[in-house]
């Protein structure tokens, strides 16, 4: 099978990831709570992992808050940010991760830069709404649909000029893209652990430039003896026991990314995208592709794009097809009542797999009819 | 050399504690901080010997790393908390 659904999950995992998992399961025991070997050994485990996304993302080891996943992350940041009638700044290709909380909040929402590939007219849409005033800004760093980078560095040099609290969504950027959380400023930074950071399901980040609104509330290990959640980091986003397994395979994940380097997986990624848009041109797609694009493409057959997945998937190929969770960013590009099928690679996506999909698409999918 | 206990709000600071002082290459030990010792409840602290303890506080201080009170172990295991040194 050619897995080419590296924006849901990366899959497969790499060694050292499922052998630190297993180590965690076998060896370890809930730390910061006992003072044996087993939750002290846990407890260094989740430290290194903390310092070495401290170490890529620019930030204090206490600043890395564990989540379930980037949507727990954002909800977190958004909950502590916006109020319901709050007026907040959103780019037009967000996840619905980022959309229904706000939706859920009551909060008053802009939607500014809906145009695909296109960061000089993002950034003036952007800065026209934050103009009109906001509370709050929230922003994707990479569409999820399209792979369509944003122009995150400036968006964010807009709202720190403005002192307009601002969260940035790196769900389909972080292990793929630079991500120096001192130079953005960002109040918040959300990520998984399961996709660019190679760790497992259940596993994300929460960077915090500020003390956020706990989510749930509840033991920390630590100032046990006061009601209120602790008024610190990492502690007080963190109640209850930790993914210790997921964290441990994580900071192998982290690793690995380190060793690689993510300019390099940049490159890697970048050339197999542009590779596999050329063999879809030749196959009549329409395809979505643009010169700020990384980790994903979507592309339209002349058939139903749920049943052009399935046709794919016979053939040994693992797409996604339909709205991805993400239907702002269908309605901005235009294809909110067809979805798309949308393949997405990672660090090994083998070279093969771009002639390999041209020649099934060529055979089992009609042409886009224009 | 006297040995000194520094209490720290949380696990994650007496980390960053003990993994700033290895690296000036001191030895320390993290553990809970005794009961009678926190007013808050549960607590982490590093247990250190060094000549001058408002060294090492002036380096966690630079690493930004908050802790909450620094203790003497007097000869027969009686403990003084200093309170000139308090952050």
């Amino acid at each position: 099978m050619y897995y080419l659904d590296h924006g849901a999950t990366s899959f497969p995992k790499p060694e050292q990831v499922t052998r630190a998992v297993l180590r965690a399961m076998e060896a370890c025991a809930n730390p910061g709570r006992g003072s044996h070997p087993p939750a002290e050994l846990a407890a260094e485990g989740v430290f290194s992992c903390r310092c070495a996304a401290g170490e890529l993302f620019s930030c204090l080891p206490e600043q890395v808050v564990f989540t379930q996943n980037c949507t727990q992350g954002l909800n977190i940041a958004i909950r502590t940010l916006v109020r319901p009638g709050d007026r907040v700044v959103i780019s037009g290709f967000e996840h619905n991760a980022v959309t229904r909380p706000l939706h859920g909040l009551g909060a008053r929402i802009t939607v500014a830069g809906r145009r695909l590939f296109d960061p000089a007219d993002t950034l003036r849409q952007f800065r026209n709404a934050l103009n009109r005033g906001a509370k709050a800004a929230v922003f994707t760093h990479v569409s999820n649909v399209f792979g369509y980078v944003l122009p995150v560095e400036e968006m964010a040099a807009e709202c720190r000029r403005r002192r307009i609290p601002f969260v940035i969504d790196a769900a389909q950027s972080a292990g793929v893209l630079p991500i120096d959380a001192k130079a953005l400023g960002a109040d918040f930074i959300a990520m998984p652990g399961h996709k660019g950071l190679l760790g497992p399901m259940g596993t994300g980040i929460l960077i915090c430039n500020r003390l956020p609104k706990p989510l749930i509330m509840g033991g920390t290990g630590s100032e046990s003896e006061r009601q209120e959640m602790p008024d610190l980091l990492p502690d007080r986003a963190e109640a209850g026991t930790l993914n210790v397994p997921g964290i441990l395979g994580l900071e192998a994940g982290l690793r690995r990314i380190q060793e690689v380097g993510p300019e390099r997986i940049k490159a890697r990624e970048q050339a197999l995208l542009s590779g596999f848009a050329s063999v879809l041109r030749d196959a009549g797609m329409e395809v979505f592709a643009g010169k700020n694009q990384v980790g994903a493409l979507s592309f339209r057959p002349g058939c139903d794009c749920q049943e052009g997945a399935a046709r794919l998937a016979g053939q040994g190929f693992a797409l996604r097809a339909g709205l991805h969770c993400a239907p702002l960013a269908h309605r901005s590009a235009g294809t909110l009542e067809t979805g798309t099928i949308r393949l997405s690679v990672g660090m090994d996506t083998p070279e093969e797999a771009v002639q390999a999909l041209g020649r099934a698409v060529q055979t089992s999918l009609p042409p886009y009819k224009y | 050399m006297k040995s000194y206990l520094i209490t720290f709000r949380s696990i994650t600071y007496g980390q960053r504690a003990e993994q700033t002082l290895r690296a000036l290459g001191k030895k320390s030990r993290l553990r809970r901080t005794p009961r009678w010792m926190e007013d808050r409840g549960c607590g982490y602290a590093l247990e250190v010997t060094t000549g001058e303890v408002s060294e090492l506080l002036a380096v966690l201080r630079q690493q930004q790393i908050p802790w909450r009170k620094v203790w003497l172990a007097r000869p027969g295991g009686e403990m003084e908390e200093l309170s000139n040194v308090l952050p």
